[in-house]
């Protein structure tokens, strides 16, 4: 393909690159004390309803959840700690992330090795569906083919 | 009177019951006659003109084809039964209706879910606010299906194709009746005397008029994916697994696709007017089990056309259809068991152990089938290259499945936990969203590039051609975007993933649009038809996407305790809080509104309702919806005395109103694909429905070469 033609994708690709690195760079998460509360506070499960996370429910448990990791925001205490303090104090875990280890990795686990098990089913039947070789054509084949088809073919 | 509804619905549903039985159990015998007597077998195509003429003059003569011969008459009683079905399960709502409207608390549902108090539009919407009332709904649905089903193929009523799929349905019909017969009995009496009053439905579901729309429109989807199973399984059945029942069904398959669609998005668009919080989507269990069967389903109708087109992927497609229905019953066991609350309080429910059974009947016997029709169901066809349309629908049902495994197992994975060790963990919105983010951008990057695609081999010049101009289009989109301000990679890989995929879908409108306009017909036709339809339905699902990205990534909330006359400022808007109306007692119902002015202009109402038999109070949120942003307002709590402050929430969404707007477009392009396009306009008349598509199964043409190409002329039939 001529340089020309693929100049315009090139451009494309360029522009589009510049964007995404100039529009991703300036994410750095939540800033202010109220995002992140927000932000943690939908990282956990209203205790009393079902579904909701703290940051949704009206309830009276989750309302004051919201208000207790608004203090601890506002004290200066990383993410990690607010959330294993809140966490410490039900009896059942109130994390909506499910954990990394043990049995409850599987649910990250299972659906990435599905889908590559899936790909790979997939390729597999590609593989399989790709047309079947050229037969191999020996020179006694192509000699035989020249002499039928008369002079014109005896050149080569 | 009192007695009367609870008989009249009681025999409504044992006549629902007997007649399905009945119907089944004729069916079974007809087909089995047929067999037996090996009478010739009937094909779809030969079925209509045969079937008028029969019809006619009662018993017929011996038509090509097999037009009549022992076990006719079974089937034809057998279908018949429909009606009766149909008659129960009317008899049954009408009953349940008349008890609510006229708040007969005799019976044990009315006492439990209506009230005197309660407005006529939520008392009628009272059926479908509990277990056994929506099981009345489902019935009457399927058995509308069921109906329309038996009269739209009165033609082919011989054909053991459609008599199998009408047995299937009448099996499922039989299993809701025996549902209201059994665990699930809405008629039953009060023990003792009969209360003078009840507490109503759930406040949440008497909040709102869509609660009167969303939970029907929902049903018919959900029911409506009945029909192509029980198409399937005939298929199955009769080893006809070839290209016939697919096209016979297309359009069943849209319609309850449109509806789920539609029903979805008002089940959205319902929790953001009335829960509260501002999100339209929580991943909880209710919302999954609907989104369940519409992604197996959205795979189908992609996954139908390879089949159409090559005649491959049979026991894919016909896995897919099994998948959809297993899930809507495996999703209503999963919400209407009470297992969701924990796996061991599942028994409690008598209804559960029935909605598991069946689930595991149907899984078992639908695999059962496909395995014994394996040697039918290997297609000879390949696909050539993965840069081809087959190969873009390939990987679309790979992310679908994918998908739909993902929320799947989130939803099932703390009962399996719960089962396995006894340890409870939970699986909410951050796993949610982070796991079907990257499958959601995979599927909109395949709509930009399936269409521009060509069967079988695509090459690189030919894709650089369709696609410069979408690609475009999406790179200004994402600089647009970032000179906006739009910050992230994830919302700007959605926002130009989505332009690209529309740009790609209006392409594929103009050019149908002035390819019509060359043959002499209207521009009006690039958007009639499945193609022209379906894309039309991608614009929607990209409006869709997009504002899902750009409100659940954008959005900011705050709660302020504002005295009257303080003011809270949040992305550049100022919300002021002016004090407290009057409260209002309307029937049992006290409301508590605020009045809160947003930027000095409007004054909005959010307000708090106290329902006399509930703990929580109910709030009333009130939006500022523009096409840009949405503010969203609520009073989380009032004020103690008079005077004192009140605690405002605020939150502020870009782009919500287009998810409304989105799902009105994919609901239209469902009605276009649906409308007969140019090609369907000109056969109408025809009686040759199933198989016109060139549906012949490669069975039927290996059985009777001939018969392909000897299909009557629209001119020589009409």
């Amino acid at each position: 393909m001529s340089a020309r033609r693929l100049l315009p994708w090139l451009a494309l690709v360029l522009v589009l690159a510049g964007a995404l690195v100039v529009g991703s760079a300036g994410d750095g998460g939540p800033r202010t004390d109220a995002e992140r509360t927000a932000a943690l506070s939908s990282q956990l499960r209203c205790p009393t309803c079902r579904g909701q996370s703290v940051r949704d429910s009206n309830a009276p448990a989750a309302a004051a959840i919201r208000t207790e990791i608004a203090r601890r925001v506002e004290e200066g205490q990383s993410d990690e700690e607010i959330l294993a303090y809140v966490d410490g104090q039900f009896s059942e875990s109130l994390l909506l992330t499910p954990p990394r280890s043990g049995v409850g990795s599987l649910v990250w686990i299972l659906p990435v090795a599905a889908l590559v098990v899936a790909l790979a089913g997939l390729a597999a039947a590609f593989r399989r569906w790709r047309p079947p070789a050229p037969p191999e054509v020996s020179e006694e084949d192509r000699r035989r083919v020249a002499e039928a088809l008369g002079s014109e073919g005896t050149d080569r | 009177m009192r007695p009367v509804n609870a008989a009249l619905g009681s025999a409504g549903v044992m006549l629902g019951l007997v007649a399905s039985v009945l119907g089944a159990l004729t069916l079974a015998a007809g087909l089995r006659q047929r067999r037996r007597t090996g009478a010739p077998p009937f094909l779809c195509r030969s079925g209509p003109p045969a079937g008028t003429h029969r019809r006619k003059n009662g018993s017929g003569g011996d038509e090509v084809g097999g037009g009549s011969g022992p076990g006719l008459g079974l089937l034809w009683l057998g279908r018949s039964f429909a009606w009766l079905v149909l008659g129960g399960a009317v008899l049954a709502t009408v009953a349940m209706e008349i008890a609510l409207v006229t708040h007969d608390f005799s019976l044990q549902y009315v006492a439990d879910n209506g009230s005197r108090s309660t407005p006529l539009l939520y008392t009628v919407a009272s059926l479908w606010s509990a277990l056994e009332g929506s099981i009345i709904l489902w019935a009457l649905v399927l058995s509308g299906f069921l109906a329309a089903l038996v009269r739209r193929f009165a033609d082919q009523a011989g054909d053991p194709l459609v008599a199998w799929a009408t047995l299937a349905m009448f099996v499922v019909a039989a299993f809701f009746f025996a549902l209201m017969v059994g665990p699930a009995d809405p008629f039953t009496t009060v023990a003792g005397a009969v209360p003078a009053d009840g507490p109503g439905p759930n406040p949440l579901l008497q909040n709102h008029p869509l609660m009167a729309v969303h939970p029907p429109l929902l049903y018919l989807g959900y029911v409506g994916f009945t029909v192509p199973f029980a198409f399937a399984v005939a298929a199955l059945v009769t080893g006809r697994v070839g290209e016939g029942w697919l096209a016979a069904t297309r359009r069943w398959t849209l319609v309850a696709w449109g509806f789920l669609t539609t029903g979805i998005v008002l089940g959205a668009w319902w929790s953001y007017e009335v829960l509260g919080w501002g999100g339209f989507w929580a991943w909880d269990p209710v919302e999954n089990a609907s989104f369940l069967p519409w992604l197996t389903g959205t795979a189908y109708l992609h996954s139908v056309m390879i089949q159409q087109r090559r005649g491959m992927l049979r026991v894919w497609n016909l896995s897919l259809l099994v998948a959809t229905f297993s899930l809507t019953i495996l999703g209503t066991f999963l919400t209407r068991s009470g297992v969701l609350d924990s796996v061991h309080s599942f028994t409690e429910s008598p209804i559960g152990p029935w909605l598991l059974s069946f689930f595991g009947a149907t899984v078992v016997v639908s695999l059962g089938l496909i395995g014994w029709r394996g040697d039918r169901l290997r297609a000879p066809g390949r696909i050539d290259s993965p840069v081809s349309r087959e190969g873009a629908f390939l990987a679309n049902n790979v992310v679908f499945a994918a998908f739909a495994f993902v929320v799947l197992l989130g939803t099932v994975f703390p009962l399996l936990v719960e089962a396995v060790n006894d340890d409870r963990i939970s699986v909410g919105t951050p796993y949610f969203n982070r796991m079907t983010m990257p499958l959601g951008l995979v599927l909109l990057f395949l709509m930009a590039v399936a269409p521009a695609l060509p069967w079988r081999k695509a090459s690189g010049e030919l894709l650089r051609t369709r696609l410069h101009w979408p690609a475009w289009a999406a790179t200004g989109v994402v600089v647009a975007a970032v000179l906006l301000g739009a910050r992230g990679l994830a919302p700007l890989l959605a926002f130009g993933l989505g332009a690209f995929a529309a740009a790609a879908a209006l392409r594929q409108l103009a050019l149908a649009a002035r390819a019509s306009r060359r043959r002499g017909g209207s521009v009006l036709a690039g958007v009639v038809g499945r193609a022209n339809g379906g894309m039309v339905v991608h614009l929607g699902v990209v409006l869709v996407a997009v504002a899902f990205a750009a409100a659940s990534s954008y959005d900011s909330s705050v709660e302020a305790r504002l005295a009257p006359g303080e003011s809270v400022s949040l992305a550049g808007h100022t919300v002021t809080y002016l004090g407290m109306d009057e409260p209002v007692v309307t029937g049992q119902r006290e409301t508590v509104a605020a009045r809160v002015q947003v930027d000095g202009g409007q004054v909005f109402q959010p307000a708090l309702n106290r329902f006399p038999n509930a703990t929580q109070t109910i709030g009333t949120p009130s939006v500022r919806t523009g096409l840009t942003e949405d503010v969203y307002l609520t009073l989380v709590a009032g004020p103690d005395q008079p005077g004192d402050p009140a605690v405002i929430g605020v939150v502020v969404q870009p782009l919500v109103v287009w998810l409304w707007i989105g799902g009105g477009v994919m609901a239209l392009g469902t009605v276009l694909a649906v409308w007969p396009g140019e090609h369907r306009r000109r056969q109408a008349g025809v009686a040759v429905r199933a198989g016109h598509d060139g549906g012949d199964t490669d069975e039927d043409a290996a059985r009777d070469p001939v018969d392909v190409d000897a299909r009557p002329e629209p001119a020589g039939v009409s």
